[in-house]
């Protein structure tokens, strides 16, 4: 893979330039590697890039039925989440755009139907190809109706006759569509080139729709810091993501608090400030930034009213990704009865069931511990955690940017936004995890 | 002609919520009083860089210094030593150490008992003989207290570590590091976990010393993932700066959240102080009594030294004088009362 021109190390910024000149094979190659490099890395730009590459199969690809492209779809969703298994995003993107393009064939058939205008939307789809035989169907099926099962022997043959393989209706090439076991679909009835343009062009509006709600997820969850946040308050936030400082600098234009900050101790030597711009609107504002370096949090716990984390990706069980050493402090907060509060846009809630607790990203030991000590790399096995697992005891409340959420309406939240059967699909097979 | 201008030190801000606890100032020897010995100007540089940190590091180089002061010490005429030594001569001492950096309760404790010892010496005693009473005194405090109770203590701690144990330990401190050499060499097979403050890296050099023996040792920088570390863990060994006397540890900061983390576990959490650390004061949160790393509290950072860890978190406290219940802390000071 060719790096991008300039010669600058590649970003998500480069990679979205880039997409409308390459092939889409090419783009999902790229975006492999950059997820397997962490050159494109945290939930936002992890999500963006998926549905930036998803809307590039939608519009680009060959794809002559719904099964196909939800085929299609799938097998490239495998392969990102492959690449970088731990940004839990990337799956809730995929089955984000898989539910789209089922409801858009849905809405389709329906209109169809409704119009009786031929003879292919009265016939069933063969239940048992299509659900592979052991998935059952998330939405019953129209029976047949008597009327037309007589003909039924009489009407495949004589589509035979007229039948083109390119033309062939949906129904009949669903035998021969490579599938992945996508469970139930719902095929198209008009694969006419007509109703599959105004068909794509509806899937690329939702897509589109996907991505400016991203985009919208930290104004949108901002709206909710004057409630949370009261005059006088002491908040404690770890290594705040963009969101987090987002909902704390609003608030600062409103109240008077003191927030004790934790950043991450190996920048904490650089010369360069991560939170300097933060810090400016903070004072800007009528809030005091105390900037802590300590590594537990429990000697602050007695002063503390409230402990703000952002969410790398939240669970439907309410467990969240955090970066590595929130889950102590939230856990020292629970102790002492402090409210911890997860932020996060929904499309951080994963549907993932076999989603492992003990999930931890070791990352770079160099982290602390200098390559040149000879006796510590040659004798010490050294671990640096990157992000872990906070569980969902640890958390009073969950803020979205539809809102704010208990644990148990996660769940509610999770069934409104994916489908049963892309809930149930395995994005990652026998993969090591 | 001008002079070049003096470097200025951070101007030290402090964070109103935490303004009553103490700090360590730096304060330059020629500010001190003029009776401060030069062995005591020097202890107390190094007291307010953290060169002698650790609380019975402290106390021991405290207690030497003191009887060098009281050998270089001549009772002025018309005045007994009894009642001249503690007022003039031991106080500013005291005095310009707490300036430097805020006593530990061991300081407290030993001071109080020097004092005691002074103010009975018989009048009648001549002085050379006053002297060496209290020098010997002075020299079978530390060997008690502070050689014999560390002995003691790791000789106990090392016998709770069995063959196949994992040992979870914090930073670095003397006596732990003691005790796993000790149950290394008394042959016993053991792998250590050490979770590192990172902001201060002491225990880069205890997983060194321990590795260097053979010992099995893995490291981690900071809190990250440390449920999964402690998940591994047998026993999570602790010193203590001091205990208070409803049970709660003062120890370096990070120390509670590691005991809270195995207590969800349910792994035991052994802790080592010696007698002489133990206060009559009470904890019951981190904010009460505290020090601010007088390295780190200008406006761009703030920095606690210690926290509090209560009773219920703690298994068991290894002193010289017993191993005991945490709640059990007040019955040794009882202990301790009665044999003074």
């Amino acid at each position: 893979m060719a790096p991008p021109k300039g010669g600058f190390a590649p970003s998500l910024e480069k990679f979205l330039d880039t997409l409308k000149s390459r092939p889409v094979e090419a783009s999902v190659e790229l975006l492999i590697s950059l997820l397997k490099r962490h050159q494109i890395r945290g939930s936002e730009p992890c999500a963006i890039a998926t549905a930036h590459i998803l809307l590039q199969v939608v519009a680009k690809d060959k794809w002559n039925d719904v099964d196909q492209l939800l085929g299609r779809v799938q097998l490239i969703g495998r392969k990102l989440v492959a690449a970088q298994p731990r940004e839990l995003v990337i799956a809730n993107i995929v089955r984000r755009v898989l539910g789209l393009i089922r409801d858009e064939a849905e809405e389709d058939r329906n209109d169809n139907n409704d119009g009786q205008s031929d003879v292919a939307s009265e016939i069933p789809p063969p239940v048992t190809s299509v659900a592979g035989g052991t998935d059952s169907p998330s939405k019953p099926m129209r029976p047949p109706v008597l009327g037309n099962l007589g003909n039924f022997a009489r009407t495949q043959s004589m589509f035979n006759l007229l039948s083109d393989p390119d033309t062939a209706p949906v129904v009949w090439s669903n035998g021969s569509t490579p599938r992945l076991g996508s469970g139930a679909s719902t095929p198209l009835a008009h694969p006419q080139s007509t109703n599959l343009y105004s068909f794509r062009s509806e899937v690329i509006d939702g897509i589109e729709e996907i991505m400016d709600e991203i985009k919208q997820v930290d104004e949108q969850i901002q709206a909710y810091s004057e409630i949370t946040i009261h005059p006088g308050d002491y908040i404690l936030v770890h290594q705040p993501s963009r969101t987090v400082q987002k909902f704390l600098t609003r608030a600062a234009s409103k109240r008077r608090f003191t927030v004790f900050l934790t950043v991450d101790p190996s920048a904490s030597l650089a010369s360069e400030d991560p939170y300097a711009s933060f810090r400016k609107s903070m004072a800007s504002g009528g809030a005091t930034v105390v900037t802590v370096l300590n590594a537990g949090l429990n000697a602050y716990m007695s002063r503390v009213n409230k402990v703000i984390l952002g969410a790398r990706a939240i669970t439907g069980k309410g467990g969240v990704i955090v970066d590595a050493g929130a889950a102590t402090i939230a856990r020292a907060a629970q102790e002492q009865g402090r409210t911890v509060i997860v932020l996060g846009g929904v499309y951080t809630l994963s549907p993932e069931s076999q989603f492992q607790e003990a999930l931890i990203e070791w990352g770079d030991p160099s982290k602390y511990v200098n390559f040149a000590d000879g006796s510590m790399v040659s004798q010490v096995k050294v671990k640096s955690a990157v992000s872990e697992f906070m569980p969902g005891d640890h958390v009073d409340t969950y803020i979205t940017n539809l809102g704010a959420h208990t644990r148990d309406h996660l769940h509610t939240l999770i069934m409104d936004h994916y489908k049963e059967e892309d809930i149930a699909f395995d994005f990652y097979g026998k993969m090591q995890r | 002609g001008s002079t070049p201008p003096a470097a200025t030190e951070p101007k030290v801000t402090i964070p109103e919520c935490f303004s009553h606890l103490s700090i360590a100032k730096k304060s330059a020897m020629t500010n001190a009083d003029k009776d401060v010995h030069p062995t005591v100007l020097v202890l107390g540089q190094q007291m307010a860089t953290f060169a002698i940190d650790e609380s019975i590091t402290r106390l021991k180089a405290t207690l030497l210094a003191f009887k060098k002061v009281i050998d270089s010490y001549n009772t002025p005429p018309g005045n007994t030593l009894a009642r001249h030594l503690t007022p003039h001569v031991l106080n500013p001492q005291i005095d310009y150490l707490t300036a430097c950096r805020p006593m530990c309760f061991s300081m407290g404790n030993a001071i109080r008992w020097l004092k005691l010892q002074v103010s009975k010496i018989d009048p009648d005693v001549p002085e050379q003989e006053a002297k060496k009473q209290l020098c010997d005194s002075i020299d079978s405090f530390i060997q008690e207290r502070i050689s014999v109770a560390d002995f003691v203590i790791t000789e106990k701690a090392a016998r709770r570590i069995v063959n196949g144990d994992t040992i979870l330990v914090f930073g670095r401190s003397t006596l732990v590091e003691r005790t796993l050499l000790h149950a290394h060499s008394a042959g016993t097979r053991f792998s250590v976990i050490v979770i590192d403050d990172p902001y201060e890296k002491k225990g880069q050099v205890l997983s060194k010393t321990l590795a260097a023996e053979g010992i099995s040792v893995s490291y981690c920088g900071d809190f990250g993932g440390l449920r999964w570390h402690v998940q591994r863990a047998s026993m999570v060994l602790l010193c203590a700066e001091s205990m208070f006397s409803n049970g709660s540890m003062y120890g370096r900061s990070g120390s509670c959240d590691l005991a809270i983390a195995a207590k969800a576990l349910e792994i035991p959490v052994t802790v080592l102080c010696e007698t002489i650390n133990i206060t009559d004061r009470v904890a019951t949160d981190s904010l009460t009594y505290n020090e601010i790393d007088p390295e780190r509290c200008s406006a761009a950072s703030f920095r606690l030294l210690f926290d509090a860890t209560l009773a219920k978190y703690l298994s068991v406290v290894i002193t010289e004088l017993g191993s005991v219940q945490p709640t059990s802390v007040p019955d040794i000071l009882r202990k301790l009362e009665e044999s003074n």
